[in-house]
């Protein structure tokens, strides 16, 4: 299990943010959190980067308890989780390349495998011609699409993406849209708060609901029947691989144990 | 390259009148800072001068036998707190004189050695025990008069030319430390409104730093080598034009005090004298620095 809420509330004030929600998010899994302006989508994703803190509640990230987590290890859960703002949070004074870089650097990756890595990346955001420009060269799909590569360099188990789309145009939209598809496709598991309900409107995907800071529709967790189907072929796939190889060792093994007899054998009739 | 350097670095390369400004204010303070090191050395040295040269003449009666001065001669020499014991003959007092007054011949014309008393010229080990030394020397029987060299100009007593020369150099370091000190201060408050100003302008990068698992050593570390960086190059700056400055006016000071040793003698013992300062001054630049940027970062993580 990737990410679990149980009975998770949160209050500023006289507001409600959130009230005993619960729901569990599996390995894999690409999920929409939807509703309104203030129903409480954005607390949840804060709440699993720990910005705050539940009032009441418990939220297990990898069955790990994230209250048992010290403020010491709090950058070590963030650098297992990439995060994808609204309003994009790149650096203006650095390029596209550098604004990568910077998570490479926070995670302490070696500068060696740095230019690899952020190459391999840009190339999957459609960014690779873009790499030594600055945001401020850049438009608003693109500075998206900067924001996301620095969320994936690090290889992330999860990956929290706030209103990603709130301020870009349809087109652009689904661009973005279809990189977080191809993300989710090789396997990492995606949190997705939006109200964009052109967006969710025609995935397949699970959808979990706010209004008022409660969860008002839950379509049920859908790691996809032909991502399961790949999942067991290639699980069927391995343990066949296993066997073989286990047979081969064995027949190797009882080969080196017959040989020195078979010389044995030789040498008598020689002799 | 390091990576927190680089990022320092990065930062002064966007900034550069803010880290002009750092820089300069630095480079005055470490540059009085040098001026003024010097100069307390150098009084210092003043002092220990005008304490342990033979500053105490017993002047002798004309009357006396050689035995009486050798007696007296001796009696000085053992007491602990009496050193460099000479005698002056007569003849040696009229030579002194005619060196003294060599610019005027008419002077020494006139004079012969009989009118000059024969004397006999002492220092004390410690200055406290002048008044104590002079006091029981002048009831010996054979002395007539006892009279002190140091003279600031109307002083009566040898204790008065000292505390004068005290109160002289106790003003130049109480001065001179007061006013390093206001610089101190005001290069720390500079060094801490010019970090404090980059950490403002670099709030969004820290808070997305924040969010994506920057651990605290990563936030502070550029901040802290960025105020080194002013540091190291302010007190390097600021000691190099005192140095030269020195190099510069030594011949001068020299000639100007003298037999006073105000300044070590020599390039190498002048310049390792500068390089010790140059080490101290690194010391106290850094914890400038420190201090300064860690109080920056404290402060802005209190108002996020």
């Amino acid at each position: 299990m990737m990410l679990s809420f149980k009975s998770v509330s949160k209050v500023f004030g006289d507001i409600k943010a959130l009230e005993g929600i619960s729901f569990d998010i599996k390995d894999g899994e690409f999920v929409f959190v939807t509703g309104p302006s203030g129903s409480g989508k954005t607390t949840i994703l804060k709440l699993i980067l720990k910005e705050y803190i539940p009032d009441s509640g418990e939220i297990l990230f990898k069955g790990k308890k994230l209250s048992e987590i010290l403020s010491k290890e709090l950058p070590y859960l963030r650098q297992k989780i990439g995060v994808v703002f609204q309003d994009m949070k790149v650096l203006p004074e650095r390029t596209v390349r550098e604004n990568v870089e910077v998570g490479l650097a926070v995670v302490g990756v070696y500068e060696d495998e740095w230019n690899d890595r952020v190459n391999q990346v840009l190339k999957l955001v459609g960014l690779e011609k873009r790499s030594e420009q600055f945001p401020s060269q850049l438009s608003g799909g693109e500075l998206q699409r900067v924001s996301l590569a620095r969320a994936l360099v690090v290889d992330p188990i999860l990956i929290l993406a706030d209103e990603p789309t709130g301020n870009l145009d349809w087109e652009t939209t689904q661009g973005i849209m279809k990189i977080f598809e191809k993300i989710n496709e090789n396997g990492k598991t995606i949190i997705m708060a939006t109200h964009h309900k052109t967006i969710y409107e025609d995935s397949s995907k699970r959808r979990i609901e706010l209004k008022d800071g409660k969860i008002v529709k839950d379509t049920g967790s859908k790691v996809s029947s032909k991502k399961k189907e790949e999942k067991e072929m290639s699980e069927v796939k391995e343990s066949e691989e296993k066997e073989e190889k286990e047979e081969e060792s064995n027949i190797k093994q009882k080969e080196k144990e017959e040989k020195p007899e078979k010389k044995i054998k030789v040498r008598v009739e020689e002799v | 390259m390091n990576i927190y350097l680089k990022t320092a670095l990065g930062y002064i390369k966007r900034s550069p009148f803010q880290a002009l400004s750092a820089t300069f204010v630095l480079t005055l303070t470490f540059f009085v800072t040098t001026v003024l090191a010097v100069l307390v050395y150098s009084s210092g040295n003043i002092l220990k001068y005008f304490e342990t040269r033979p500053q105490i003449i017993a002047f002798l009666k004309d009357e006396i036998t050689p035995e009486q001065i050798s007696a007296l001669q001796n009696k000085l020499t053992s007491d602990e707190k009496i050193k460099d014991v000479r005698y002056v003959s007569k003849e040696e007092a009229l030579s002194i004189y005619k060196t003294a007054t060599e610019d005027n011949p008419l002077l020494s014309e006139l004079v012969s050695p009989t009118i000059f008393p024969a004397s006999l010229e002492f220092s004390v080990t410690n200055l406290n025990f002048a008044q104590g030394v002079i006091d029981e020397v002048r009831k010996e029987g054979i002395v007539s008069q006892v009279g002190f060299t140091a003279s600031l100009g109307g002083e009566k007593t040898l204790q008065d030319v000292v505390t004068r020369l005290k109160n002289i150099i106790f003003y130049v370091r109480v001065g001179g430390i007061s006013f390093v000190g206001i610089l101190g201060i005001s290069s720390f408050l500079t060094l801490l409104v010019i970090i404090s100003m980059r950490i403002n302008s670099r709030k969004t990068e820290v808070e997305i730093l924040d969010l994506i698992g920057a651990t605290p050593k990563f936030i502070k570390s550029p901040i802290i080598y960025e105020a080194l960086i002013y540091s190291f190059l302010g007190v390097f700056l600021g000691w190099l034009f005192a140095y030269i400055l020195w190099l510069y006016l030594t011949p001068n000071i020299l000639s100007y005090f003298g037999e006073i040793p105000i300044l070590p003698k020599g390039i190498l013992n002048l310049s390792i004298m500068f390089v010790i300062i140059l080490g101290s001054e690194l010391i106290i630049g850094s914890l400038l620095a420190l201090s300064g940027s860690l109080l920056a970062v404290s402060r802005a993580r209190k108002t996020r």
